[in-house]
């Protein structure tokens, strides 16, 4: 016996529907924005798609299978039943209504794409699988129509791919230059001994059920052990219409940043792709756009564009990121989301939302993370470096700025810096042994590897300036001078050149920040040191260079004293000790941006209310 | 000399210096044992002690060098083997992109720095990793099929990669702790010092 007691019944739709959808409402929901249920029962994507509609934004047709029906289809062995599959075949028939287009029928093609959508989104469920409803004849069909049957091709052989790979669990590469969809789905009988069905509907099927499958997934199950997410839910399954930006005649796609993501400045920021399909700007293989091409070419579009912009941003209080697709003139949002954006953006958004008060400050202070501040607050070099001479131009791999003398030996390089010196370290390329090395280092530099390399991984994780791929050969002779390494741009110059700091009060947006953190804060950050102030870095309770930082041995370390002060003080386990151990005031050290330290409070606080709520 | 002085010297080596405890880890043998075995080798000249910490000296690195040939040779001529460490650098390959992706996140056609704060964002690269997990653990099945004692790194794989899912993110390419990256970038100098393969960059 199913248990959950809400049972499907009770989210039936009001009876506008009629009798003959009563049935339909109840195991397939359509997403036509006058539903009334919530996210734990549409799913994460379905509900997004709800609330995209009640804003009465485009969005492209949809209904969906409810979490309801994962747990049915798991009680009757894993067989989604006749009365569900009617009601999957009734949606089908609206999506139809609504687009003017029938699944696998050549002459008006509608193609689907089938995801998952838990209330809460989780790893191990099923992706998305685009493009259902290819068959050869529509192949032949969207060759004529785009006047490109390469693209046909294309399609037809990435979602012959994606669905083996997804579906099918087929362990196959994705698909070359030169392959085509027959060879494709031999490949993938190859691998797997199962077909890439050819009839539409039975893809819709196979591809339903892999979703309501994925959700007792190995991976799926330990994640909702971790987090104490109960079995007895589901995913719900979320089927969509494809809309197509590579439709001859004002069709593309792009995506709209409400927001410059990369300064925080209130202009509209974007990349338009004229006849591309939506995967076509993620993969970069196309030359893109500004949105002033798309403000040329479709003004009517460029403008609703910004006015949902403008829409979303009240209703999230955020700057938002939007892909879209334009079919012939209509635009169509395919999914809106929180921009992601670069530090200084990250500071100047969390401010100007509050300004403006479409949050509070306590929102826009948990908006704004240490580590973002500590970049923005990164030195940079002062103005003359121009003229110095340059010793390699390379790829930057993490960026920031600093000066040293060049060691090409890990072990001299902690040794070196043991010593108080400022040490770059050099290595061909780095493997374990060198960590050490790179810890001490101010930065590092390689004659191999790209921004992906073991050099660049390792130097991110400790926040190092990195320029990597200097060539080979390209450093002999550097030991032992003085180098400069801006690795913000992948310049390594002679000599140490000087560097000038951030102000905070020199930024209105910093100022801004400081001045509600420190009204926030549960804890004083001054920068004189009182009488009686313990001093953890002398009382060698500092970083390690291989072992994470002990929250209970600062604790230790701390407790009974007003006032105290570390280099170990600003990371998340030194933030916890402070309010673990009823510190009243932290006095920063050298170096120690006291923003910094008061966000790490900030948000070690946030995060204990959390968990005791 | 015993299998097990080469062993720690070797797995020393690995790590370039570290504690018995964080060698004896690498190798999958109790720390009292590696501690007597580097010890010994402190004896010979091939490595050097303080504070707990060991580290190879120039010496030890030579001998071992010498000693490779002979003591890997037939991995180095098992062709099931080779098969394996090449599969292992492609994987490699698509592993240094998902951590790079993971470090580092795509804002308006650059990257800007990953401060995890994008929860759906975080879970999708968790998500590519538990694949990349799967078919590592293909490759390293053949690999430990030859070598049983690749087998540590499995377990120290899974254990990481648990971790992350359990949202304790230092573990994905942290280099405090165990993390899945720390783990595969030794098992990967382990891999090449007994072949006497290069790293490829």
């Amino acid at each position: 016996m199913a248990p959950d007691a809400r049972g499907p019944a009770a989210h039936a739709r009001p009876a506008e529907a009629g009798v003959t959808a009563t049935v339909a409402v109840e195991r397939v929901v359509l997403l036509d924005g006058s539903v009334a249920l919530g996210k734990d029962v549409l799913g994460g994507k379905a509900w997004g798609i709800v609330r995209m509609r009640r804003l009465g934004l485009p969005v492209p047709g949809a209904f969906v299978l409810p979490v309801t029906e994962c747990h049915r289809y798991h009680e009757n062995g894993r067989q989604l039943d006749d009365e569900t599959w009617q009601a999957v075949l009734e949606g089908l028939r609206r999506l139809e209504q609504e687009t003017g287009r029938r699944l696998g029928d050549p002459a008006a093609p509608l193609l689907v794409s089938v995801r998952s959508g838990a209330p809460v989104s989780m790893p191990g469920m099923m992706d998305t699988v685009l493009n259902l409803g290819m068959t050869d004849e529509v192949e032949r069909t969207l060759a004529q129509v785009s006047g490109d049957p390469d693209f046909a091709c294309d399609t037809h052989t990435r979602f012959c791919s994606q669905f083996g790979r997804i579906v099918l669990g087929a362990d196959v590469d994705a698909p070359g230059p030169g392959s085509d969809a027959e060879r494709t789905r031999a490949e993938i009988r190859g691998d797997c001994g199962r077909d890439v069905p050819r009839d539409p509907l039975e893809q819709l099927r196979q591809a339903i059920s892999a979703v309501f499958d994925s959700w007792r997934s190995r991976r799926a199950v330990a994640y909702r052990k971790h987090w104490g997410i109960s079995e007895e839910g589901g995913t719900a399954v979320t089927v969509q219409a494809m809309v197509f930006g590579n439709l001859g005649e004002g069709s593309g796609t792009g995506v709209f940043f409400t927001r410059d993501p990369l300064t925080g400045a209130a202009e509209p920021y974007g990349e338009w792709l004229p006849g591309g399909q939506g995967e076509d700007v993620v993969s970069g293989t196309h030359a893109v756009q500004t949105l002033a091409h798309l403000a040329a070419q479709l003004p009517d579009v460029h403008a609703e564009l910004l006015s949902i912009g403008r829409t979303l941003e009240r209703e999230h209080g955020d700057v938002q990121d939007i892909e879209f697709t334009v079919e012939r003139g209509r635009l169509f949002l395919l999914q809106a989301r929180a921009a992601k954006r670069s530090p200084a953006a990250a500071v100047r958004t969390a401010v100007d939302f509050a300004e403006a008060g479409a949050v509070d400050r306590a929102t826009a202070l948990r908006r704004v993370t240490p580590e973002q501040v500590s970049s923005v607050l990164q030195p940079r070099l002062a103005g003359g470096a121009d003229s110095a001479e340059v010793l390699s131009r390379a790829e930057p791999a993490c960026p920031g700025v600093a000066s040293g003398v060049v060691v090409t030996d890990s072990e001299a390089a902690a040794a070196a810096a043991a010593e108080g010196r400022d040490v770059v370290l050099v290595r061909p390329t780095t493997s374990p042994e060198d960590i050490t090395g790179m810890i001490a280092a101010r930065a590092v530099v390689t004659e191999l590897g790209g921004s992906t390399s073991h050099a660049a991984v390792v130097t991110r994780a400790l926040g190092r300036p990195c320029v990597v791929g200097a060539g080979s050969g390209a450093t002999a002779g550097w030991s032992g001078r003085e180098v400069t390494v801006d690795a913000t741009k992948g310049v390594v110059y002679a000599g140490r050149l000087p560097t000038e700091a951030v102000r905070v009060e020199d930024d209105p947006s910093l100022s801004r920040l400081l001045e509600w953190a420190r009204e926030a804060s549960p804890v004083q950050v001054v920068e004189e040191p009182e009488d009686g102030t313990r001093d953890l870095d002398a009382a060698g309770v500092a970083l390690a260079a291989d072992e994470a930082p002990d929250r209970s041995r600062i604790v230790e370390a701390i407790a009974g004293n007003r006032s105290v002060r570390g280099s170990i003080l600003a990371c998340p386990a030194g933030a916890d000790a402070v309010l673990d151990s009823g510190v009243r005031t932290v006095v920063t050290c050298p170096g120690q941006p006291p923003l910094v330290l008061l966000l790490h409070l900030l948000h070690a606080d946030a995060r204990r209310r959390e968990a005791a709520a | 000399m015993s299998d097990l002085q080469l062993l720690a010297l070797h797995g020393l080596a690995v790590r370039s210096a570290g504690s018995p405890k964080a060698v004896a880890v690498l190798l999958g043998r109790e720390p009292d044992e590696v501690q007597q075995a580097l010890e010994a080798e402190v004896g010979n000249g091939r490595a050097v002690g303080a504070k707990g910490t060991f580290m190879v000296t120039p010496q030890g690195r030579a001998w071992l060098d010498e000693q490779y040939p002979q003591v890997f040779g037939a991995l180095r001529e098992d062709v099931d083997v080779l098969a394996a460490a090449d599969r292992f650098e492609r994987v490699n390959r698509d592993l240094l992109a998902l951590l790079t992706d993971w470090q580092s996140m795509p804002a308006g056609g650059e990257r800007v720095p990953n401060t995890h704060t994008d929860a759906d964002y975080d879970r999708a690269i968790l998500d590519r990793l538990g694949d990349l997990h799967d078919r590592a653990a293909k490759v390293l099945d053949r690999l430990s099929s030859a070598e049983p004692r690749l087998e540590h790194y499995v377990q120290r794989l899974d254990t990481a990669y648990d971790k992350a899912l359990a949202g304790e993110t230092d573990f994905v390419s942290g280099v405090r702790v165990d993390s899945y990256h720390v783990v595969w970038h030794q098992m990967h100098e382990d891999l090449l010092r007994m072949l006497g393969r290069q790293r490829q960059e």
